[in-house]
């Protein structure tokens, strides 16, 4: 009998070789050997995992390659796919230390993390049927048509489409991209907002069911910035992300070559007004 | 795309997410096991306070749903200072879910042992703690094992949801596969048939294994 | 981090949740509804008189059974489309869980029906009692009450499944507390009240299970224990 607890005591305490929420900060735990875990969604071609695991889009790279500027080389990071609304709550939760998702810096966000400089300028886009029957190309024009809006839960276009007026009856909330692609194809939807590159993304997997709603139609303040979530905790690894950042957003070829396969390109790269302030306090 | 060819770019992968699924079907049948032994006995404890904390964890851990627990478990928790990794998070919270399950089929095998056996032991003088060991607890498990062999399978089932928290294991991967390329009937088709397989051909023959021999220990031949 | 819990912010949420609770509720009821509908399907197609069909028929209980009901879910609402099968997220659920429970609600009839001992099928061909006479007025009532308890046990057991239904958009109770956690990025309070508002509704519903139980024992005539 004794054996028997000794062995459930000992059970016990591997399967709770707990991994406390230190007060550490993330520049010494890695100093100290401990791994730089990345969150990120599943997104393409934004952020998302290789068949192994390993992280592809272009936020990713643009990552990787400001932290091998910082002298962070890959087998020192983890790479671990959250559903996209487990992104913020899960950094918090110490679950990742920093989100590479491709999330646009908005004020209520800011109030949970912190962000990174920007890392470019993005716009949002409707998706439609093939030839807009409705004649939908953004939100007052959702909410004319009375037409049923897909998009994710806890994507930024959730409050946007709030703040436009789209009463919550014509909202439809799902898991991430694939779930607005999966709901657009079923015909559940009439219309989904997304980024524009998302949504390129869905047309392209979608053999032209689908097309972009003219982006330009959407309204001005939409288009924002993203950079990369740490949290509150962590400013002094912020800020020296932030130094590498400007390293390599000055001589950026290296940093384009990786990220340009995945669509981002020169045309990304925001006017100097919009910082991550600027955004924060919009 | 034909089967075969999705099979040859993405079957390597299936394969290491059911390893990781077999890991926590076992690491969880192993932990609801032993805290249905140790919250069955108490159930059925003259101590009526041990007896009442086994009823709140069973009642508690029955009422709420096991996905609940699971955010819960990995999403809340570190902000009360406990942080456990996402697979033992999975394990955890699906261990202590069947667990509440399994202490009350245990309570139910021991009341079912014949009473002539409580008072052959009382006549021995034999101390409670020997009783339970030496006596009660060898012949439940012919009585225990058909229910939580049944349970058992639908733990297995279970273990899909920790893909949910991040874990990387079958139901992660056919998702993830899903999200890429979109081949939804091949990935989800593929990972219907895994799971299908483990359980059919391995986890319930293993478990009818173990009811022959838990009945062949007591000098019951069954079947 | 802290573990800070905000009543204000509670008191914000509830009423949203408790909203979609109605939404669970419905969703368990309904479900439900169709399992105890699929649940005869099955058990009268295990009892052909022809033999493939019923191997058939075993062979597909025994799969949907041995198989996670998320992945069901997954595979229904991504797979079906693609095969014309159109289905909203809510009619993908109720169809999903109605065949994944009614492969258990057919073991509970089973049991029920073998419970009944035979001697009564042998006094009812004896008096010559036509097959759906005896099925009607001496098997089912004595069924039944066999039938009771696991019957209920299912519901209770939908019920708490209803969870997964938020992985494919029905906006039940636990897809309204990932979306007002996503909007606040705050988990805690959410996810605890959903944890509460379970408790709250499972709790009683098993005892009023347990009452209903010893209700028809004793109608039938039968004292439990």
């Amino acid at each position: 009998m004794n054996k028997f607890l000794k062995s459930i005591g000992v059970f016990l305490v591997i399967l709770f070789s707990i991994s406390t929420v230190s007060a550490e900060t993330l520049t010494n735990k890695l100093k100290n050997g401990g791994k730089l875990r990345l969150g990120f969604g599943t997104a393409v071609p934004w952020a998302y995992a290789g068949d192994n695991g390993q992280p592809l889009g272009f936020v990713n790279m643009i990552a990787l390659t400001v932290l091998e500027e910082m002298g962070i080389t890959e087998d020192q990071m983890e790479f671990k796919t959250f559903e996209w609304s487990g992104l913020i709550p899960g950094i918090n939760a110490g679950r990742s230390d920093m989100i590479t998702g491709g999330m646009y810096i908005t004020p209520s966000r800011c109030k949970s993390m912190n962000f990174s400089d920007p890392i470019g300028v993005f716009g949002d886009a409707m998706m439609v049927p093939k030839g807009n029957p409705k004649g939908i190309y953004n939100y007052a024009d959702v909410i004319k048509t009375g037409a049923k809006l897909v998009t994710g839960a806890g994507f930024n276009t959730v409050a946007a489409a709030k703040k436009y007026g789209v009463p919550e009856s014509q909202m439809m909330l799902v898991e991430g991209e694939v779930g607005i692609l999966a709901a657009m194809k079923a015909g559940r939807a009439d219309v989904a907002v997304q980024t524009l590159f998302g949504g390129k993304e869905h047309v392209e997997k979608s053999n032209g069911m689908f097309e972009i709603a003219d982006p330009k139609k959407m309204p001005e303040e939409t288009l924002n910035v993203v950079g990369m979530g740490f949290r509150k905790t962590d400013t002094e690894f912020k800020d020296n992300f932030n130094k590498a950042l400007a390293k390599v957003m000055a001589n950026p070829a290296k940093m384009m070559k990786r990220a340009g396969k995945y669509g981002y390109g020169e045309a990304q790269i925001q006017p100097a007004h919009m910082t991550t302030a600027w955004a924060c306090n919009r | 795309m034909s089967y075969f060819s999705f099979l040859v770019e993405h079957g390597s992968t299936l394969l290491l997410g059911t390893v990781t699924t077999v890991k926590v079907l076992i690491c969880a049948t192993i932990l609801y096991a032993l805290i249905s032994i140790i919250f069955g006995l108490m159930r059925v404890s003259n101590n009526s306070v041990i007896q009442g904390i086994a009823t709140v964890y069973i009642e508690f851990f029955r009422g709420t749903s096991l996905m609940v627990q699971l955010f819960w478990f990995y999403y809340v928790l570190p902000f009360f200072g406990l942080s456990l990794e996402a697979f033992t998070s999975g394990v955890v919270a699906i261990g202590l879910n069947f667990g509440a399950y399994g202490a009350e089929i245990v309570r139910g095998g021991i009341l079912a042992v014949p009473k002539g056996q409580w008072e052959g032991a009382y006549a021995l003088n034999l101390s409670p703690a020997k009783r339970m060991r030496r006596i009660i607890i060898p012949q439940i498990f012919p009585i225990i094992l058909p229910p939580a062999a049944n349970l058992t399978v639908e733990l297995l089932k279970a273990t899909a949801l920790v893909a949910l928290v991040t874990v990387v294991d079958l139901t992660f991967e056919a998702k993830q596969i899903n999200a890429i390329t979109w081949l939804s009937a091949q990935c989800f088709g593929t990972a219907l048939i895994i799971y299908y397989i483990i359980s059919r051909f391995f986890l319930v023959p293993f478990l009818r294994w173990l009811e022959i021999l838990a009945a062949r220990k007591i000098g019951k031949e069954k079947i | 981090m802290n573990a800070e819990w905000r009543w204000d912010f509670t008191y914000q949420i509830l009423p949203k949740l408790l909203w979609a609770t109605l939404n669970t509720i419905m969703a368990a009821g309904i479900g439900y509804a169709i399992a105890v509908i699929v649940g005869m399907l099955f058990l009268l197609g295990q009892r052909t008189p022809y033999k493939v069909i019923n191997i058939i028929v075993r062979e597909v209980v025994e799969f949907i059974r041995s198989t996670p009901l998320l992945i069901q879910l997954f595979f229904v609402y991504f797979v079906g489309p693609q095969f014309g099968l159109i289905l909203s997220a809510w009619v993908t659920a109720m169809i999903t869980i109605g065949l994944h429970f009614g492969t258990y609600l057919s073991e509970v009839y089973r049991g029920a029906l073998e419970g009944v001992p035979k001697s009564q099928w042998e006094a009812c061909r004896a008096l010559n009692f036509s097959t759906i006479y005896t099925y009607r007025r001496i098997v089912f009532p004595q069924a039944f009450p066999i039938a009771i308890p696991g019957m209920g046990n299912y519901l209770v057991g939908i019920f708490k499944d209803t969870p997964l239904l938020s992985t494919i958009g029905v906006a039940e109770l636990f897809h309204a507390a990932t979306a007002v956690g996503g909007e606040h990025y705050r988990y805690l309070e959410p996810y605890t009240m959903v944890g509460v508002i379970f408790l709250a509704l499972s709790i009683p519903a098993a005892i009023g299970i347990r009452k209903l139980e010893r209700f028809v024992n004793k109608a039938q005539g039968k004292v439990k224990n």
